[in-house]
């Protein structure tokens, strides 16, 4: 079925063209604003920005990149997974129809908070109180998303009935993982956004702190597997093809992914670990929970490397490291997945740490978490994603890349960036420099250690942004103007998304049960806060501006 | 050579097993048996008639313990400089009177929310080496004065 052209698939293709395209301007919209806020907080620069320019492109660089980049680049990759290893048509109405919402709602909240009036940053802590466009654009997207993730399923339900006794192809079970885990995450956040965020922005509803963080985070930290399945299916699927080689591991590649099901939600409250009026003992399972959900991590750590080392084997690698000089470093849709996924295991680490509420402490809201995620999100997600996207561009328009030697050097640009980057703010945030901060040297009474950390840490990001740079023209420049090529590119990723081992189908491809014991996980990790949280009794407070003004009495 | 692929498989899902169970176990060891604890205690509070529920400022309680009442509000800290000769045990009830805030003493690891409608009590027991000038930052995004929001907390040793 990989051989089958984009004709049959041509409206699919369409979406995610537009899908890419979008994703791509956020991603520079978003990057200028990295820049520009890291050059601002830097020791010794110039002010050149006020505090609520700084907020505002804070919050627009949150929005844009950590939910508008990556949904909608995962968007036109499931796509292409979907339709090309399944070989089934998705429902236009449900993918035209959530695209064009999406689009719109991201379209909405990116003017909200454009205009300056939305300087909440992407995690919209209430009471503080942006403009209502700002949560209906995000309740729009959120419901566009929805019907998208639908049409998946939809096509899933439909190959499975052809193919009852067939076992779900590697991709195929990545990309469902990576939409059930968003079906888990968004629900109680739309409730929410409704109930009490949009009430509070539209007439000066009060809310609850507690009540209203702990639905965020309910939806935050799912919110990194919705980013990280997706990397971790590229590892797994396309990497090992790109090298000529196969999974080491099939089994444990799916153990994974069920893993990811189960334990990516029931987690939230470890981002609130030193949020007061939440006991210990929510917290202790919430740890407990988070600890089985760095397993399958873990496990594609071995696997992935496993992968790669035969591989490089196979391709005459000797020697206990010799495989690594074989591998097929100078493509770059292959660098960028293993300089990301090497990433991805230093990440993992510090994320241990934050993940260990005795020690969480030290590091909360500071600069350490700014790097950690910028490992993950920042890297384990955006750089595969870069890395997917020299294939997909091919793929998809039918073009060359613009210029092959910039696409090789740029995905080491990015790791050597973001290496010096997150190695400084990790190492400031242990001295206590705090996060989402314009100017962090306090008028002279900072700590003079701050200093020099915060001076690498612009080398770096000054590195990686220009890698940054690089990726979008090269992408853009090759959309537009790449050399046309006739219909396979090599390497063609139609043949890479292709699952050639499909077998019997078994006990891990039995989603729906693991659905439900994935619910039953998040009914029991979060009826503990929650009935804390309600049978205090909500302390209800009326909604501020980020300008301080307070709009009711 | 299948086999062997297999146990080096099993041997890995062994030790990452064996891993997380030993960080939980010394997790949960520091909580129970040591007493080191995130914040967890909070009474809710009216932000209407906080006057009636906390007086802003630093008491000695007993010769070396004291009791440390903050509100938080946009964009400073009352009380915003803290004085303490010799402490051994503060006790810190904190709460805002607007927005969320983040009370962090640099150097220390003082670090928790402030919410509005709650009020929270945390137990610090300072080293005996620390002594001398802190900073005292806010370190959850409060709206744009936020980077304004710092204080001071000095330690007499006598
Ligand atoms: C292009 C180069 C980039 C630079 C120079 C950069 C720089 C920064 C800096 C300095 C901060 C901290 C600001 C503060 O706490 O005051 C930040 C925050 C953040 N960055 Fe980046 N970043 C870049 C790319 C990315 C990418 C690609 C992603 C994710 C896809 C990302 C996601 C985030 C998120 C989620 C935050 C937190 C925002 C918040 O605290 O509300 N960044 N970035
Ligand atoms: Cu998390
Ligand atoms: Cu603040």
């Amino acid at each position: 079925m990989a051989s089958e052209g984009g004709a049959r698939f041509a409206f699919e293709d369409k979406i995610s063209r537009a899908a890419l395209v979008f994703a791509f301007l956020m991603l520079a919209v978003g990057g200028l604003f990295g820049i520009t806020q890291l050059l601002a907080r830097t020791p010794y620069a110039p002010q050149f920005i006020s505090a609520k320019t700084y907020y505002t492109i804070l919050t627009g660089h949150g929005v844009f990149l950590a939910i508008v980049w990556t949904a909608f680049f995962i968007v036109a990759f499931s796509n292409y997974v979907i339709t090309r290893e399944l070989g089934v048509n998705l429902s236009r109405t449900l993918l035209g129809f959530g695209a064009l919402l999406a689009i719109v709602g991201s379209l909405i909240a990116g003017l909200a908070i454009l205009s300056g009036k939305a300087a909440v940053l992407y995690t919209f802590y209430a009471p503080l109180k942006a403009h209502p466009a700002f949560y209906l654009g995000a309740a729009i997207l959120i419901i566009g998303t929805w019907l998208i993730g639908a049409a998946y399923f939809k096509a899933y339900l439909q190959w499975k009935k052809a193919n009852p006794s067939k076992e779900i192809p590697l991709g195929t079970m990545g990309i469902l993982a990576t939409w059930i885990v968003w079906f888990e995450a968004t629900p109680p956040l739309a409730f929410m956004v409704l109930k009490d965020l949009v009430p509070m922005a539209l007439w000066g509803k009060s809310v609850d702190v507690l009540e209203t963080r702990t639905y965020f985070w309910y939806f935050g930290h799912p919110l990194v597997y919705f980013w990280i399945i997706p990397a971790v299916t590229y590892w797994y699927h396309i990497l090992p093809k790109l090298a000529g080689g196969r999974v080491f591991s099939r089994t444990m590649a799916k153990v994974a992914f069920i893993l990811f099901i189960l334990a990516s939600t029931p987690v939230g409250v470890h981002h609130q670990f030193v949020d007061p009026g939440i006991s210990n003992i929510a917290k202790f399972v919430h740890t407990v929970f988070t600890f089985i959900v760095a397993t399958p991590s873990l496990l594609t750590a071995f696997n992935v490397l496993a992968t790669l080392e035969i591989a490089g084997r196979m391709r005459g690698g000797k020697g206990f490291l010799g495989w690594l000089k074989t591998l097929p470093w100078r493509e770059p849709a292959f660098s960028a997945g293993v300089l990301a996924f090497i990433i991805f295991g230093f990440g993992g680490i510090s994320g241990v740490v934050n993940a260990s509420y005795i020690v969480n402490y030290i590091v909360h809201n500071t600069v350490w978490v700014v790097g950690h995620f910028h490992l993950t999100v920042g890297t384990a997600a955006t750089l595969t994603f870069m890395g997917a996207s020299y294939l997909m561009i091919p793929a998809l328009f039918g073009r060359s890349i613009y210029s092959q030697a910039l696409a090789r050097a740029q995905p080491f640009v990015w790791f050597i960036g973001m290496s010096i980057f997150s190695f400084s703010l990790h190492t400031a945030g242990l001295l206590g420099v705090p996060r989402r901060t314009y100017n962090v040297m306090y008028a002279g009474n900072a700590p003079d250690a701050w200093i020099p950390l915060l001076l690498a840490a612009a080398l770096g990001g000054i590195v990686f942004a220009s890698s940054g740079a690089v990726f979008v023209f090269n992408a853009l420049a090759s959309i537009l103007a790449g050399p046309r090529i006739n219909p396979h590119p090599k390497p063609n990723l139609a043949e890479l998304v292709d699952d050639e081992e499909v077998g019997p189908a078994g006990a891990l491809d039995r989603l729906s049960i693991w659905l439900l014991l994935a619910l039953a996980l998040i009914v029991f990790a979060y009826a503990i806060p929650f009935y804390e949280i309600y049978s205090t009794g909500l302390s209800l407070v009326p909604p501020v501006t980020p300008e301080g003004l307070r709009l009711t009495g | 050579m299948a086999g062997k692929a297999e146990k080096l498989e099993y041997a890995w899902i062994a030790l990452v097993v064996v891993m997380l169970t030993i960080f939980l176990g010394i997790l949960g060891y520091a909580v129970i048996g040591e007493g080191y604890s995130a914040p967890e205690d909070a009474v809710t509070c009216n932000v209407k008639k906080l006057e009636e529920q906390i007086t802003p400022g630093v008491k000695e309680v007993a010769p070396g313990v004291y009791e440390v009442d903050i509100v938080a509000r946009m964009w400073a800290w009352q009380p915003n400089e803290i004085v303490l000769e010799n402490p051994k045990k503060v006790i810190f009830r904190i709460t805002s009177a607007d927005v969320q805030h983040g009370f962090e003493i640099v150097g220390t690891n003082v670090n928790f929310m402030v919410f509005p409608g709650y009020i929270a009590e945390i137990t610090w027991y300072p080293p005996s080496d620390a002594e001398g000038e802190f900073l005292i930052v806010c370190n959850e995004y409060c709206g744009l004065g936020h980077q304004n929001m710092y204080g001071k907390l000095i330690i007499i040793r006598s």
